[in-house]
């Protein structure tokens, strides 16, 4: 199983946190920028100059809209669970608080709602929650990216998700 | 139609009950339990500009949209759909891999960076199956454009032969009217009728 980034948004829809993986390190980088082939042609991968900023963007409306749509057709108590393209899939989560998980992987995952659940009980809960020094709300992202939160999620999606 | 009836109940483990089955009165009761495991509910198409041509209920049992709100969830679909093949990580992109072996054999095998030049690399996809609580959502899309969304309930099998079924009447009843427009609202009574009798008969 492979996984391609991780969102957290809270809930005045701003992105408080984010990762992405590229498959050829290990540890987190932003996105390669891929240069042209000497023969002229762009690789489709090249096009591809989202930074984080708008990617976490764009992955927030689009959930948004997706859940609103789903809650207009299934009822009130309907929740969109997850999405799949050819290439990828997306889980999505979101506790009664409006923190919001969202998880990009590969196509052949099966639903990881259990996991982010895991995540953000043991992780997020444990780690930035009960955290006195970070402030109750985090504007930006500032609190979030703490230490002990970055070891347990890489330790986690490395050990559990990915072996 | 019994056949699919056997099928459906074999997999939720129902056969022993079917067996002693002889009266229509005791079918009914049993396939009105059998109804909440499989059943296809809407069914969508979207032309290529986003715009709803095809809405029909099979079902009641998803919340039933005014004609302007089915208008608007498939025009905020068609984004969503768009949105979500711009989203594909660069690295799930099948043709990364290829175009990286092709820059590095350019220089020195002219031949193979000629094969690599002529394979093109196939773009991303957008949203295929949307899954929450209550339903399923199935998007086909043609290589013309044209999307047909499947609304069915989350244990429905088969649903890509569904699909392809429901396109192939399409294909037949609404492409080969000489007096249908494309890209216009379908109405066409064949291709009703040929639906109707395919899924609801397939319950």
């Amino acid at each position: 199983m492979v996984v391609y980034s991780f969102y957290i948004f809270d809930r005045h829809t701003e992105c408080i946190y984010s990762k992405r993986w590229t498959p050829s390190t290990t540890s987190n980088n932003k996105a390669v920028k891929s240069n042209a082939l000497s023969n002229g042609n762009i690789p489709p991968a090249a096009r591809k100059a989202l930074s984080k900023e708008d990617d976490a963007k764009l992955i927030f409306g689009t959930v948004f809209s997706l859940k609103r749509m789903v809650r207009q057709l299934g009822g009130e108590d309907d929740s969109f669970l997850s999405y799949r393209t050819g290439e990828y899939k997306l889980h999505y989560y979101e506790t009664p608080t409006n923190i919001k998980f969202v998880m990009l992987t590969d196509t052949k995952t099966n639903n990881l709602r259990i996991v982010l659940h895991q995540i953000w009980a043991n992780l997020y809960v444990e780690f930035v929650v009960k955290n006195p020094l970070s402030p109750a709300e985090h504007p930006g992202g500032v609190g979030v990216s703490n230490e002990l939160f970055e070891l347990g999620l890489e330790s986690f999606i490395s050990q559990v998700l990915t072996a | 139609m019994p056949d699919i009836y056997v099928a459906a109940c074999n997999c939720n483990g129902w056969t022993r009950r079917l067996a002693g089955l002889s009266t229509s009165a005791q079918w009914k009761g049993i396939l009105t339990k059998i109804r909440s495991f499989t059943v296809v509910f809407t069914l969508l198409i979207i032309n290529k500009a986003g715009g709803l041509i095809y809405n029909r209920a099979f079902d009641s049992s998803l919340a039933a949209l005014s004609s302007n709100d089915s208008l608007i969830l498939a025009g905020t679909f068609h984004g969503i759909h768009a949105i979500a093949r711009n989203l594909c990580p660069p690295s799930a992109l099948p043709s990364s891999t290829l175009s990286s072996a092709s820059s590095t054999s350019f220089t020195s095998n002219p031949s193979a960076s000629a094969s690599a030049l002529g394979t093109r690399a196939t773009p991303a996809t957008g949203i295929q199956v949307l899954e929450t609580a209550r339903f399923r959502l199935t998007c086909f899309q043609t290589v013309t454009g044209t999307k047909f969304l499947l609304f069915t309930s989350p244990e429905q099998p088969n649903v890509d032969a569904i699909l392809r079924r429901v396109y192939e009447l399409y294909a037949d009843f609404v492409m080969k009217n000489p007096f249908y427009t494309t890209e216009m609202p379908v109405r066409c009574e064949k291709f009703d009728r040929g639906l109707v009798g395919f899924l609801v008969g397939a319950r």
